[in-house]
């Protein structure tokens, strides 16, 4: 499967990797590029999700774990294109400047359904910490899911599901 | 006198069960939806109650309405309890601590999700009451304060909560709880807005006028086609309520606040 095969609105379960990361995490990549320092975390070919899982239970590979507000990282998405991104995964509208780096770098974006962590939680299958464990629930995870439900909400025409 | 390991132990369970068991209210309208992701949505709640998972990964910065009668001693500050309970919960289950400990300079987490906001009112009687909301950061980030001109009048806050809920009603997990605060200060106006989303869907503001915004605001609301998850089936808001409160000849305050989906709350009473 191509992402810029996909179309606005199409829903698809995806079975594979998902880079976790958020607002301070993006925060910090940029800091390390403007530094001109080495990343901590490849990036080309991955699907950024935008998360913040919760507490691991003993005994499972992962605890809640769902998506966060994707508008709030827009400043970092053309930084992620720029890394080899092809996806994000979050929840919510993005801005205009989010449509049009979508069309620009043929890149999408993905809405997994918020609030419902427990059972997201279930669809992955492992995890380990990549990068910067300092930030908690902020740190920078690699997910293994399966059958994982996704919409695409941004295709890399830059349409999109959401009103105006 | 009312100790403190009788209010923390109920206050405990009340928050777990707020975060692992979906508000009865809200599971009725979830039932009925057929739209996109429904099944997860439905297959969340079961999940959750079965091995004691939160609902949502975001497990909130947890705020509280005290309502302390006058007559009551309490065995020591309530605001000292109510962190102790969020600190034990957040510590003893698998949830997220997501409280920095400075929102500018050291966003550091402080691992224990405290502190936590109280508000207290005191009221008359022998009667605690603690209310809470159980608010994540993308419901948080959605609330508004306006200061109107005294003269702007009904049409005006219609509007104004139309536009924020068209603009942003999307990021924070429609169906939405809507609370509207009118009047008071501005700080006043938000917590009446928060404590708007203390109250059942059903129930109606005492003033007929006021209750009568309420169920045009609901309607109007639900004609912006947001819809389960921003996309576009199903219902936007659940309820709207409003909260009022005298206020300055020059001012006219109004806030809103929303809950999303889940409207994880809980209410917890101790008679002294």
């Amino acid at each position: 499967m191509k992402v810029e095969e996909l179309k606005a609105g199409q829903e698809i379960r995806y079975s594979g990797k998902l880079i976790v990361m958020r607002d301070q995490a993006q925060k910090r990549l940029k800091e390390l590029l403007e530094k001109r320092k080495k990343l901590p975390v490849n990036l080309e070919g991955q699907i950024v999700f935008y998360a913040g899982p919760a507490r691991t239970p003993q005994g499972k590979p992962m605890g809640a774990i769902g998506p966060t507000t994707s508008a709030r990282m827009d400043d970092y998405l053309e930084i992620l294109f720029e890394l080899g991104v092809i996806a994000t995964v979050g929840k919510g509208k993005r801005s205009r400047k989010a449509n049009e780096a979508c069309k620009k770098w043929k890149r999408v974006y993905f809405v997994t359904p918020s609030g419902t962590a427990a059972a997201l939680s279930k669809r992955v299958k492992n995890a380990r910490v990549l990068a910067f464990e300092d930030l908690g629930p902020e740190a920078v995870y690699e997910i293994e899911v399966e059958g994982f439900p996704l919409v695409v909400a941004i295709d890399s025409e830059g349409n999109s599901i959401f009103k105006e | 006198m009312i100790r403190a390991h009788t209010v923390l132990e109920k206050v405990k369970k009340a928050i777990v069960e707020a975060n692992v068991k979906i508000n009865e209210e809200v599971r009725e309208i979830l039932e009925k939806y057929e739209g996109p992701f429904s099944d997860i949505i439905k297959e969340n709640y079961r999940i959750s109650k079965e091995e004691n998972l939160p609902l949502c990964q975001d497990t909130g910065m947890v705020e509280f309405f005290v309502l302390l009668g006058h007559e009551i001693r309490l065995e020591e500050p309530i605001e000292r309890t109510l962190n102790r309970a969020v600190e034990e919960v957040y510590t003893e289950y698998p949830f997220r601590c997501s409280v920095v400990s400075d929102p500018l300079f050291d966003r550091i987490n402080t691992e224990t999700n405290t502190p936590t906001v109280v508000h207290l009112f005191q009221v008359e009687g022998k009667r605690l009451e603690i209310r809470f909301l159980v608010k994540g950061g993308g419901s948080e980030n959605l609330t508004m304060l306006r200061m109107l001109t005294p003269t702007s009048g009904l049409e005006r806050i219609k509007e104004i909560v139309e536009e924020h809920i068209r603009e942003n009603g999307a990021k924070a997990c429609p169906p939405l709880h809507v609370g509207v605060g009118i009047g008071g200060s501005a700080d006043k106006a938000v917590l009446l807005s928060k404590l708007a989303l203390t109250r059942s869907f059903g129930e109606r503001n005492e003033d007929p006028r006021y209750a009568e915004l309420e169920r045009e605001l609901e309607n109007e609301l639900n004609l912006l086609g947001i819809g389960f998850q921003g996309l576009g089936k199903g219902i936007t808001v659940y309820s709207v309520h409003v909260e009022h409160f005298p206020t300055h000849i020059a001012t006219l305050p109004v806030a809103v606040s929303v809950d999303c989906y889940l409207c994880r709350k809980g209410k917890v009473v101790v008679e002294g």
